[in-house]
């Protein structure tokens, strides 16, 4: 499904990514892990063309990302995203923000589009809050309803870019169930996260990243048994004892 | 006591200065203001284009008429316009623009350039998830312009552009340069026809600075009931 081939950026003379290789296949969900400033955020945002890459390719469910003649913003409306800062559009209310693209982009009418985004809200319990404007809800609540945009695109696959990271801790949860119950279902996720108790409960893949190379791409279970990187076994033993 | 001043005239000149000074003013101003909030949004966009030859271009528009003092701009485009038109149109004259035209194309182009620099700091506010979030949802540049950005920028600077409307309201006066009939136009003819100009002008005064000033006060409710919430 996502694909990629040797990719490397640079920002101006500094490389952040180099030569990263991997492979999402359907169904799959890879957790991208490693300290912060190892170009994981930047990995993810590579893959729908959010963050242009100057060497390899990148193919979502066969086609090229970087090739100047892709439609990019139509492979994107393939394509979930979920952001660490939410970002919902804070002058719409939450149906607007469900709505907007489904109509814009796929052509859908309002009365459809609202239909697909309030059951997406019901899903993650958010119906209450449908004629609230973002700034009005909590971190996890947003987050969810930035879960619940995404899902309206009916995506084939989703990214995830540290969904958790700008919540407080007692909103985590609330988020991960909902990305827990995607998962399960078989959705194609490629997710940026800190949290190893979502990737130990769902994740297939393990992907470790250190100055912008991956350092460790393995099974799940390989990967918390014993990584074969000394780098990833410092990383985790440091995340994963206190 | 005679003091010498005769306050009747303004009475007398009332229906006068508002039908065709204050008329010529306002729309000028409102027509201004329009024209020149969409062709600044413009420039703003492509100043910021990741495109060079776009944003240079852009930029050096901007700062030519930022550069300028504003009558010697109105007095240009009243004699420029006219070939300019006849070129357009392939006229062998010099076309007829009228005063009101002229200092409407005038103050949109000038003011295009203040405006520009407004929407420029209010699209620069936006923080870059929002247009990344906009993009991952398959929106296009302009939609995601049109939809998130522009107007999230046009809320956070509505006080900043209407400020500069009440700049502008009062460069409408410069047009005298051209002898429009805007308000100052008007009451000064009547101030020279009847030897009134201490009453005339502190009359303009007082109306300009009420408008001013009121429309200033308005601004500030303005502000805090458009605010969006974050």
């Amino acid at each position: 499904m996502i694909s990629l081939k040797n990719v490397s950026k640079w920002y101006g003379g500094f490389k952040v990514l180099s030569g990263c290789t991997t492979e999402v296949k359907k169904g799959d969900v890879v957790v991208v892990c490693g300290p912060s400033g190892s170009g994981k955020s930047t990995l993810i945002k590579c893959v729908n063309g959010l963050e242009p890459f100057q060497q390899g390719e990148i193919t979502v469910d066969g086609i090229s990302v970087g090739d100047p003649k892709t439609d990019l913003p139509r492979l994107r409306s393939r394509i979930g995203m979920v952001f660490q800062n939410f970002e919902l559009f804070p002058h719409m209310t939450v149906t607007s923000n469900l709505t907007l693209a489904q109509v814009k982009v796929l052509g859908r009418s309002l009365d459809e589009a609202t239909n697909k985004g309030l059951g997406l809200l019901e899903r993650v319990g958010l119906t209450a809050h449908k004629d609230k404007y973002p700034g009005q809800l909590s971190g996890g609540q947003q987050q969810r309803v930035a879960i619940a945009r995404a899902l309206a695109m009916d995506p084939i696959a989703m990214l995830f870019d540290e969904p958790t990271s700008a919540l407080d801790p007692e909103m985590i949860n609330e988020v991960l169930d909902v990305m827990v119950a995607l998962a399960k279902e078989g959705m194609t996720m490629m997710v940026v996260t800190h949290e190893m108790g979502f990737a130990r409960k769902v994740a297939h893949r393990v992907i470790f990243m250190d100055g912008g190379e991956i350092i460790e791409d393995a099974a799940k279970d390989e990967f918390f048994g014993k990584p074969r990187s000394e780098r990833a076994q410092q990383f985790l033993s440091k995340i994963l004892h206190h | 006591m005679d003091s010498g001043f005769d306050f009747d005239v303004i009475q007398r000149s009332l229906p006068y200065l508002f039908k065709e000074g204050m008329t010529f003013t306002v729309t000028l101003t409102l027509l201004a203001m329009t024209g020149g909030i969409v062709f600044g949004t413009l420039l703003a966009m492509m100043r910021l284009s990741s495109f060079r030859p776009v944003s240079v271009l852009a930029g050096g528009y901007v700062n030519l008429m930022r550069s300028i003092p504003l009558v010697l701009v109105i007095f240009w485009f009243f004699f420029l316009v006219p070939y300019i038109g006849a070129w357009i149109l392939r006229e062998p004259n010099p076309v007829r623009v009228g005063t009101f035209w002229s200092a409407l194309i005038t103050f949109t182009m000038f003011e295009a350039a203040y405006y520009c620099e407004i929407m420029r700091a209010g699209i620069q506010s936006i923080p870059r998830g929002q247009v990344w979030s906009g993009y991952a949802l398959g929106l296009n540049y302009w939609q995601t312009m049109a939809q998130i950005v522009l107007p999230q920028a046009f809320r956070n600077m509505l006080p900043v552009l209407l400020t500069q409307t009440i700049i502008l309201f009062q460069d409408t006066s410069l047009v005298y340069v051209i002898s429009a009939t805007d308000f100052l136009g008007a009451a000064s003819k009547i101030a020279n026809r009847d030897y009134r100009l201490v009453e005339m002008y502190t009359f303009v005064a007082v109306v300009y600075f009420v408008v001013s000033y009121g429309l200033s006060v308005l601004v500030k409710h303005l502000q805090e009931r458009v605010a969006i919430i974050k």
